[in-house]
């Protein structure tokens, strides 16, 4: 895998690498990438699941309740007000 | 009856073996005169006194205000909570040596690894007497260290035990499960951190769990699984699978399972790309270490912390994990992935067919020195789970038990069931551990 993709991977998680990193993952990635091509023998299949074992939603009525003491969350987060501070979007 | 281990025994244990990055302190420790035993959680479950990391720098200063459902089970069982174990940053790793925190020691060697990712919970089960440790199981987490420390460790059924308060890792692939020194406590606390409960879907429909002892008759053994094992500790397995032969009359058939060969890849895939998005919520905002200047734009104001935080496995799995969901290879490798773990759950359910269990060794080497690992690629550390992976890619229950020795390094089996069939391998652990001679490290001898 060549530098230059491992920098747009890197950049869509959110991740800024050092020259050092950029290089040793391309390597590191190439070197697993190469070596999952196995899968490439596999047989082709349709049938898939998102678990291992059926799962199923579990529902319930929706309840007014407050498990947590709002000042303790204040305490713990950056706040103005009654607001999280959070970086600017644009 | 009281737990039967002092505040500066389990102290000295810890400064030598680096077991636990959060103990009880002495008060809580002294003061407690009706808990009936000790146990640890791994860093990556919740408790309401300690801060829950996962091994991992970003989330430092992260206290849960509530108890993960297995740690909440136990302490009402009457369990008094020792600490949180040392663990591979969320679990990414094999050796327990990937930590943003200590790394734990053998126990029957401190100049060698613990085993992965559950290192210090399996050296807890080792050397504290009477002790269950709860481990956690993505890929072989639990199997490991069990096999590397000389300990039973039980990984259960896909959602067998809920995962409420669980810092995820892989959403399809974790489990929690139990490390020991005894059949006998595994057997007693497996029933007690199973079942369902409502804030975990995925424990909701599991069938009830039932304890029976049944005698194990047919084994399995896959031939695929014998290829790249060193030479010992393929003699001292097959050493066990003759003593099981002669003294419990359980016959073992070489079978063959092709498809175990895909099973590494594609749990590496899975994993990856689940753990890619479940990371993305460590950003510098809701959880441990904040980022402090909010004038920054949102992309460096989220990538400055991750950067920082994250260590170098961590970010190795991120990249993979999002390569591997990106536009034009979402169906070669993630939809590739899940196909074939379904094909691997099927060539599973025609070995069950005529079989109680299959069983092969746990890990293809005994405990490595840390001079070792330091030299290995990425690849030959993710190859080194190839045994341990098939069952956590496909949510079937497994118990990896001691099975000798190679000088002093314990050698591990394991046990592979059918879903649901936990009873079945604590069946098989509790007549092995009949005839089975264990050595305990030195330090509590």
């Amino acid at each position: 895998m060549d530098i230059e993709k491992v920098k747009r991977v890197a950049k869509v998680a959110r991740l800024e690498l050092t020259d050092e990193e950029l290089k040793k993952f391309a390597q590191d990635l190439e070197d697993i990438l190469n070596n999952f091509s196995v899968l490439d023998e596999a047989p082709g299949l349709t049938e898939y699941d998102f678990n291992p074992v059926p799962v199923n939603d579990v529902l319930r009525e929706d309840q007014v309740g407050q498990e947590f003491d709002p000042a303790m969350l204040r305490a713990m987060m950056d706040t103005y007000e009654d607001y999280v501070r959070g970086p600017k979007l644009s | 009856m009281s737990v039967s281990i002092d505040d500066a025994r389990l102290r000295a244990i810890n400064d030598k073996y680096r077991i636990f990055n959060q103990l009880i302190d002495r008060e809580s420790m002294e003061a407690d005169d009706s808990s009936s035993f000790t146990f640890s959680a791994k860093d990556n479950l919740c408790t309401r006194e300690f801060q829950a990391r996962a091994g991992s720098k970003i989330l430092e200063g992260y206290r849960p205000p509530f108890d993960a459902t297995p740690v909440r089970k136990l302490r009402e069982a009457g369990g008094l909570l020792l600490g949180k174990t040392n663990m591979d940053e969320f679990g990414f790793g094999t050796f327990s040596t990937n930590s943003g925190f200590d790394i734990p020691l053998n126990p029957f060697d401190t100049g060698r690894a613990c085993g992965g990712s559950s290192g210090g919970a399996a050296a807890a089960a080792a050397l504290i007497e009477g002790h269950v440790a709860l481990g956690v199981s993505t890929g072989g987490s639990i199997s490991a260290p069990a096999s590397f420390c000389g300990v039973f460790g039980l990984t259960p059924t896909y959602g067998r035990v809920s995962r409420y308060g669980l810092i995820d890792y892989g959403n399809s692939l974790d489990k929690v499960g139990l490390l020991s020194r005894s059949m006998g406590d595994i057997k007693m606390f497996l029933p007690v951190i199973s079942g369902s409960d409502p804030k975990d879907p995925t424990s909701c429909t599991q069938p009830r769990i039932q304890i029976s002892q049944r005698k194990i008759k047919r084994l399995a053994l896959p031939k695929e699984a014998l290829a790249n094992i060193s030479p010992e500790v393929e003699s001292t397995f097959r050493y066990a699978l003759e003593k099981m032969s002669l003294e419990l009359g359980i016959a073992v058939h070489e079978v063959s399972m092709p498809s175990l060969r895909f099973a590494m890849p594609a749990y590496y895939i899975l994993a990856t790309t689940e753990a890619s998005t479940n990371l993305a919520r460590y950003c510098g905002m809701r959880f441990g270490v904040p980022e402090k200047d909010v004038s920054q734009h949102f992309n460096d104001f989220f990538s400055g912390v991750r950067s920082e935080c994250f260590g170098q496995e961590a970010k190795r799995r991120i990249l993979l994990g999002t390569f591997c969901r990106m536009v034009g290879f979402r169906d070669k490798y993630y939809l590739k992935s899940l196909a074939v773990r379904q094909l691997i759950t099927k060539e599973y359910r025609s070995v069950f067919d005529e079989h109680d269990l299959i069983v092969t060794p746990t890990m293809p080497f005994v405990a490595p020195k840390f001079d070792e690992i330091a030299k290995m690629r990425p690849l030959e550390m993710y190859s080194a789970d190839f045994l341990t992976i098939p069952p956590n890619l496909t949510g079937l229950p497994h118990l990896s038990a001691p099975c000798g020795y190679v000088g002093p390094m314990p050698v591990g089996m394991q046990f592979v069931a059918p879903h649901w069939d936990e009873s079945g391998l604590i069946s098989m652990g509790e007549e092995w551990e009949r005839v089975f001679q264990l050595k305990t490290p030195e330090v509590m001898q």
